[in-house]
């Protein structure tokens, strides 16, 4: 008895912890979710875009439009760097439009009453479609985010993405205008651009389906679908603008701001980490966005290539880099100096001069005191007398005023510059290329994963876009 | 499981039993007369016999014709005593070489080296404490084959790193499963504080709490053969560490031991500072310009700011750039106490230590308290019961960060010619601000080592229980049950004024892990016939491990120092769960011939919980035989003293990690973003989910290993000269893995079975005994080892998978047709001379297309360990000797772009040509470079341009005298009291010298991943390795 005893012991030691095969039943992860709501993937996919975005491309290519002079780890000299690229491949393909796709599946699946929710994520996919075309020319567009059907997408020609990214905006519009008037999902959590206001977004996307086609037009006659583009809302005042506040609490800083406290200390300003390029320093001569925009201490703009820190040169103001400053996706003085042009290209230079001085005015606003969180104003009559005095302008004229308007915004300034050839800029130092910065090279693990990316080309050879 | 409780059943029933019909006793002892317990003695031939009891005593009933017993015990040689005119016998052993010992096995199944199929290395406790090391995985270097063993550098309580006969798996299954006493137990080392290239602090492996003075002996196996029984949890190798166990001194009173290490440590390598430029650029002073030394030639000027002080004076170097001033010396202090004894039913070892160490970084300290105890109860003549309880309070401070991006960053080019650190002192003034800093963007390092905290306090409890329940004379059912305890908790903050975190935050980080695993074996011994011994053992292993993570960070503190959430402005809380269950159940049957012909098969299948339901079984087989050829063919030589041969072939299979099989969306907190600017959810008052990033599996299969291992153990000369060569060949297929996709799909990566890759290998261990007279011996050894990894396959249109990413410019990658490579950008080259292109413009190099530069892991480890005994003094060191493989050194990269280095010395004045150059001309051919840089600043300034990595990538070869001592042990007549049984004093040291190397100014085993990473080959910041030099003294009680 004694031994049965013991036996008994040694096996129910052995089953006392374990008797069931269910123990196998336990590998579903308690702290992930098998669904979500637009109101929690949309907050996910506009702040991840706008501070990889910022991080990524604000602070490191401003340098090549030359509204910096210098970036950290900069690809202003023709090198980018294929390890750096990827951040941004992987942020706008799998953070953002594998998030949006799942967003407009369920949106879809819902019906009309989610047709809100699936014109935003279109809207904001056509945006990354354009900025990834922007960036890298070809582009995985009609096979992209369909692995099961397509492991290795194609890459399409920037023609077929960028008449892509009208398509999906004309779509987005279109269940836009077919949204029903009651029984509407409610996104205002979660849109955190426009608090789900979809005449708002109508007008982001006619303004967005207007920027594209200018850069199509380089190219081909799109003059029909910019007429009918006009005659749509378009974002028109500053308060209209497409932006993602950030704001004074910590973990909501604007990364502009965010690098230069983390690294330096406090302010731009004390710092001397970002200085204007002499370029813009100069066309900002005489104009009350100068003191906006930049602190003039050593009266002269940053040589490309020099950090203030290191060179006496002026220095962007803490009116700009700040932690609340937005990210500005779309304001409205884009478009007037777009009607400016298109005026001006059809020889109404009537037109042209209004639209001009309605964009240069709605700009010196922006950031005379519109832009949130702004420092410093512009007072009205200096505005209007700043505007009032302005001559009739020049094409030339209209594209500087584009390129001031698109300041601190690199992909807009990139494509500005690159679509416009204005103003001329400066040489760059040591590079590598002739000419700037035209493209980047494609990531390194989209080249390893997929045979079919191109072979890189030199990062001075201009996309189709460009004339 | 009912199935397995079935079988177990039906073994029990089939077993026989033998007639005994005669009454043998006696006692075993060593040869100091202490008892062995636990020694088994059984009758030659049979299986009929027992184990010892606490005091070494045994008695059992034998066959009536017996005439031969034999003993066996751990460590110790195989004894054969005649019986046949006896029926009591007192037996004593000593021990012996590997190839007359009893070794542990898997699941501490002891087993004549003899019968063994596969590659056993065995090292023992007192050659783990010859100069200590405070983690126990250090001081396996140099001592056995097959094993590469890495670590961070001089971080107090670091981890170190593993690998067994190289790196098979590409989805992190790289290290060797740990098993203490019988109980396996975490090796994981998780990163805190951001990311192990990111401020990482390494914080130690998870076995670095054992105390190696609690070890009896470690086991490592190799081959998947003799790790079979593990199942997958080892298909990387498993070591296997057996504790000591309580044995009473010969008079039978207590035995009492203490020992106590003293040691000093200091920097082992210092970088080659130049020490004629000071602080600056174009060659103009300027005193905020720390670590960036092109400032103009130092010739007693006097400037307005001196450094730091800010007063005018004459500019004067500091030797060595002030890095004695500011790192000091390292000091540690080991005590160990140890009582144990041992009666009629029982048997214990209590044992305590204390590790007491500050480090060479400032501020730098670790605790570790150690509690242990072991004991046994023989509860009657059939049911034994042991336990163990190991306890370990690990408390550091100061533990250095290494990588970039984080203030608290202090390495060997973060210094300056003229640059005194000792004005660093004070570092605060009386209302909390910083004080004496280099710059306006730079930190007093004081302020860092002194204010800013990296704390860490770990519990660590393994327990263990066995039971054996001898049912009948050659059965026996024994249950382990193992709990293995981890409360690690860490604390780090930046104080309220740090540049880069002025406004002060604080992370805590706590980490639960905790293990269960309980293994049920039935184990059955048979003689069929007088020449063949069969052995079989049947088995059930339940394995659970969970981890909870509880972080929390908060973000602008109001007050100073006062660690609350309610005090920060901002608050970021974290959270982590995983949780693991696998079920194996297994079988093994061991069949020896005369004893010299062995054939072991085993079998096992595991069920896993972290598989798809309806495929989460697997099977794996092995098979090993071992053949004597000595005993074979009777040979009896003293030229050949011992001749085997062994071969095996092992499958074992392997799950995948929790929660890998569905789409899920994860509640996020961050937004991520470059240089670790991130911000936080919730964003603008708006919480966020994200899909992964991963695509989940269909139709996942477990990985599968197969590995062939062939070996020979030869003896010559009367055992002086012994050799063992092994060569073993793995090929691990279907290696469940996150393959990167086109992250065009929308997905980084796809969760499936991919690829195949090899390791062949070759493994030889010459030992000697050159001299043996009788004051003076020598024994020397040489440990030779080399495995080589090659990437057979990927996916289709796959080849090349990211392991480890390190910044911008480096990452350790596997590419197939290659192993484990450094993968970096180039200068772009001359095809025909190699040599680099410059650009015309410039005069610069020009940067070439990333690609892989060389395996991370060496073509061969070498240990020599040499021990000279003459009389009682023993002089024994170790020499590591590692060939092959690349690193690459940020460190390096820092004092050669910033001018600190003695060979940026070369034409500092004047324009500066890179004659190593050329210059492509229009037709396409090349001259030598004649377009000069500005100066030498901009050459090396410009060699990491564009995220070259190229200049600063060396071959990590190098030779080191890794550990040395001597000891003596005072005579024995000396303590004639009964109460001091004797007295060794011993001279250590560790790390005494690099003697070759060419990698410079630093120690090129320095690495920035942590041991839970299968990084290797990478430095940046990592705090200086110690060498390390003591006394020791050791008393018997």
């Amino acid at each position: 008895m004694k031994y049965i005893k013991y036996l008994s012991f040694v096996l129910l030691l052995s089953f006392v912890i374990t008797s069931c095969e269910d123990a196998l039943d336990i590998n579903r992860n308690p702290l992930a979710a098998t669904t979500a709501d637009p109101n929690v993937l949309l907050p996910f996919v506009m702040a991840q875009y706008s501070n990889r975005h910022t991080t990524e491309l604000g602070t490191r290519i401003m340098d090549v439009p030359q509204h910096f002079s210098a970036c950290f780890n900069s690809a202003r000299n023709g090198n980018t760097s294929i390890f750096l690229t990827g951040n941004t491949w992987g942020m706008m393909y799998s953070q953002v439009l594998g998030n949006l796709l799942l967003v407009k599946q369920d949106a879809e699946e819902a019906g009309p009453s989610s047709n809100n929710v699936a014109a935003i994520a279109k809207i904001l996919e056509a945006n990354t479609y354009f900025e990834l075309t922007s960036i890298w020319e070809e582009v995985p567009y009609s096979q992209a985010l369909n692995a099961q059907e397509f492991p290795e997408p194609t890459f399409d020609e920037q023609e077929v993405v960028l008449d892509g990214v009208i398509d999906i905006l004309n779509d987005a519009i279109d269940q836009i205008d077919n949204i029903p008037s009651e029984g509407i999902f409610d996104v205002s959590t979660g849109d955190i651009i426009y608090g789900g206001d979809m005449d708002l977004w109508r007008r982001y996307a006619n303004s967005l389906k207007l920027r594209v086609l200018m850069i199509i037009r380089n190219k081909k006659d799109v003059s029909s679908e910019i007429a009918a583009t006009l005659n749509e809302p378009l974002i028109e005042s500053n308060d209209q603008s497409a932006l993602i506040r950030y704001s004074n609490a910590p973990g909501s800083f604007n990364a502009y701001n965010n690098l230069v406290e983390a690294f330096f200390g406090v302010s731009n300003e004390a710092q001397g980490v970002y200085g204007p390029g002499e370029v813009i320093y100069g066309l900002l001569q005489g104009d009350p966005r100068f003191d906006m925009l930049i602190s003039n201490a050593t009266g002269e703009g940053c040589p490309i290539g020099r950090f203030p820190f290191s060179f006496a040169c002026a220095r962007i103001k803490d009116n700009v880099i700040r932690n609340d400053l937005p990210h500005m996706l779309m304001m409205p003085a884009e478009i007037n100096l777009y009607k400016a042009e298109l005026a001006m290209a059809a020889g109404d230079v009537a037109t042209a001069e209004s639209e001009y001085k309605a964009g240069v005015a709605k700009n010196v606003a922006w950031w005379g005191g519109d832009i949130p969180g702004a420092q410093l104003t512009i007072a009205a009559d200096v505005a209007e007398a700043f505007v009032a005095e302005l001559p009739t302008p020049t094409m030339e004229d209209i594209h500087n005023q584009l390129y001031i308007e698109s300041f601190i915004r690199p992909v807009v300034a990139w494509n500005t510059v690159r679509r416009t050839d204005t103003p001329e800029l400066r040489p760059v130092p040591g590079s590598n290329i002739t000419g700037i910065l035209k493209r980047f090279n494609y990531p390194p693990d989209e080249v390893a994963s997929n045979p079919n990316t191109p072979v890189n080309l030199p990062t001075d050879t201009p996309m189709w876009f460009e004339n | 499981m009912k199935r397995v409780l079935l079988f177990l059943l039906m073994f029990i029933s089939a077993a026989i039993s033998m007639d005994a019909q005669r009454n043998i006793s006696g006692t075993i002892t060593d040869t100091d007369g202490l008892p062995l317990i636990g020694a088994n003695v059984v009758v030659k031939g049979t299986s009929v016999g027992t184990i010892t009891d606490i005091d070494g005593s045994f008695a059992f009933e034998a066959p009536d014709d017996a005439s031969t017993l034999v003993a066996t015990y751990t460590g110790f040689e195989t004894q054969e005593i005649d019986i046949s005119n006896t029926d009591n016998v007192n037996i004593v052993m000593s021990e012996g070489t590997l190839l007359d010992e009893v070794v542990v096995t898997a699941l501490g199944i002891e087993k004549d080296a003899k019968t063994l199929g596969y590659a056993v290395d065995n090292v023992k406790g007192d050659e783990l404490t010859k100069a200590r090391e405070s983690n126990i995985v250090n001081a396996l270097q140099g001592k056995v084959t097959g094993v590469n063993i890495g670590n961070t550098g001089g971080n107090l309580g670091g981890s170190s790193k593993i690998i067994i006969r190289g790196a098979t798996s590409l989805s992190g299954n790289n290290d060797p499963l740990w098993v203490v006493d019988g109980v396996p137990i975490n090796n994981d080392q998780f990163v805190s504080n951001g990311t192990r290239i990111s401020g990482n602090r390494d914080f130690s492996n998870g076995a670095a709490v054992i105390n190696p003075d609690d070890v009896e002996s470690m086991s490592v196996l190799k081959g998947a053969a003799a790790t079979a029984l593990y199942g997958s949890r080892a298909a990387a190798g498993a070591i296997i560490v057996t504790t000591k166990s309580g044995k009473a001194n010969k008079d039978g009173s207590a035995k009492i031991e203490y020992n106590v290490s003293y040691r000093v440590d200091d920097l082992f390598v210092t970088p080659d500072y130049q020490q004629e430029y000071a602080m600056g650029d174009f060659a103009k002073y300027d005193s905020s310009s720390i670590g960036f030394d092109w400032g103009p030639r130092i010739t007693g000027q006097t400037v307005n700011s001196l450094p730091i002080t800010n007063e005018s004076g004459p500019l004067t170097t500091r030797p060595n750039n002030g890095i004695n001033d500011f790192f000091r010396t390292g000091r540690t202090v080991i005590n160990g106490l140890s009582i144990a004894d041992a009666g009629a039913k029982f048997n214990y070892r209590l044992s305590l230590g204390a590790l007491n160490q500050t480090g060479l970084l400032p501020g730098a300290e670790l605790d570790r308290y150690n509690a242990g105890i072991n004991a046994g109860i023989q509860h009657s003549e059939r049911f034994r019961t042991t336990f163990g309880l190991q306890f370990a309070k690990t408390m550091s401070r100061g533990t250095g960060a290494t990588g970039a991006n984080d203030p608290n960053i202090v390495g060997l080019s973060s210094f300056s010619s003229t640059l005194d650190p000792r004005n660093f002192n004070p570092w605060i003034d009386e209302a909390g601000n910083q004080i004496n800093q280099a710059g306006p963007t730079s930190n007093n390092y004081l302020w860092l080592r002194n204010e800013n905290r990296n704390d860490r306090d770990d519990t660590r409890i393994i327990g263990n229980i066995s039971s054996t329940f001898k049912i009948l004379d050659n059965l026996s059912l024994r249950g382990t049950y193992g709990y293995d305890f981890d409360q690690d908790n860490r604390f780090f903050s930046n104080r309220k004024g740090t540049i880069q975190r002025l406004q002060g935050d604080y992370t805590i980080d706590n980490i639960n892990n905790v293990q269960q695993n309980l293994d049920v074996i039935l184990n059955y011994n048979a003689s069929l016939g007088s020449r063949f011994e069969v052995s079989a053992l049947a088995g059930y292993n339940w394995n659970n491990r969970k981890r909870q993570d509880e972080g929390f960070a908060g973000v602008n503190l109001l007050i100073p120092e006062l660690f609350a959430p309610g005090n920060t402005e901002q608050t970021i809380p974290a959270r982590f769960f995983s949780n693991r269950t696998l079920f194996g159940a297994y079988g093994s049957v061991d069949m020896t011939f005369d004893g010299w012909a062995t054939l072991t098969v085993t079998g096992r299948n595991d069920w896993s919980s972290t598989l798809p339901q309806d495929n989460n079984s697997y099977f794996y087989p092995s098979v090993s035989t071992a053949f004597v050829l000595t005993e074979a063919l009777g040979i009896e030589s003293s030229f050949l003293s011992y001749a085997k041969f062994r071969g095996s072939f092992a499958q074992v299979g392997n799950d995948t990690g929790p929660y890998q099989l569905d789409f899920l969306f994860n509640p996020v907190t961050v937004a991520t973003g470059q240089y670790g600017l991130n911000i936080n959810f919730p964003f603008n008052d708006r919480l966020a989910f994200s899909k992964g990033n991963v695509i989940p599996p269909e139709n996942l299969r477990p990985e599968q290993q197969t590995s062939y291992e062939l070996g020979a153990e030869l003896d010559f000369f009367d055992y002086r000269l012994g050799l063992d060569v092994a060569v073993f060949r793995t090929e691990n297929r279907d290696q469940i893995l996150a393959l990167p996709i086109p992250e065009s799909t929308g997905f980084g990566f796809l969760r499936t079975n991919v690829g195949q890759v090899n390791t062949r290998g070759l493994e030889i261990a010459l030992d000697a005994t050159p001299i043996s007279m009788p004051n003076f011996t020598w024994n020397t050894a040489v440990n030779y080892s080399s495995a080589q990894v090659e990437v057979v396959e990927l996916s289709e249109n796959v080849d090349r998978v990211l392991l480890a990413s390190a910044f911008s410019s480096v990452q350790v990658v596997a590419e197939v047709g290659s192993g484990f490579e450094l993968f970096a950008i180039p200068f772009l080259k001359d095809s025909t001379s190699g040599r680099p292109l410059i650009d015309p413009n410039t005069g610069a190099r020009l940067a070439g297309e990333a690609q892989a530069m060389g395996s991370v892991l060496p073509d061969f480890t070498m240990g020599f360990v040499n021990s000279f005994d003459l009389g009682p003094v023993n002089l024994s060191f170790t020499i590591d000797w590692r060939s092959g493989g690349v690193m690459k050194s940020s460190t390096v990269d820092g004092l050669q772009t910033g001018g600190l280095a003695q060979e940026t010395l070369l034409n500092r004045d004047g324009t500066f040509i890179d004659r190593e150059g050329v210059i492509m001309n229009a037709d396409g051919t090349v001259r030598d470079n004649d377009v000069p840089l500005a100066s030498a600043a901009d050459f090396w300034q410009s060699l990491d341009d564009n995220s070259v990595s190229e200049a600063f990538i060396f071959d990590a070869s190098f030779v080191k005298l890794r550990e040395a001592s001597l000891s003596y042990s005072l005579p024995k007549r000396l303590f004639s009291n009964n109460f001091l049984n004797g007295v060794t004093l011993g001279v250590e040291g560790r790390n005494l010298a690099l003697l070759w190397s060419v990698v410079p100014h630093i120690d090129p085993e320095n690495n920035l991943f942590g041991s839970g990473a299968d990084g290797f080959g990478v430095e940046r910041a990592s705090v200086p390795t110690p060498r390390s030099i003591g006394v020791n003294l050791r008393a018997s009680f």
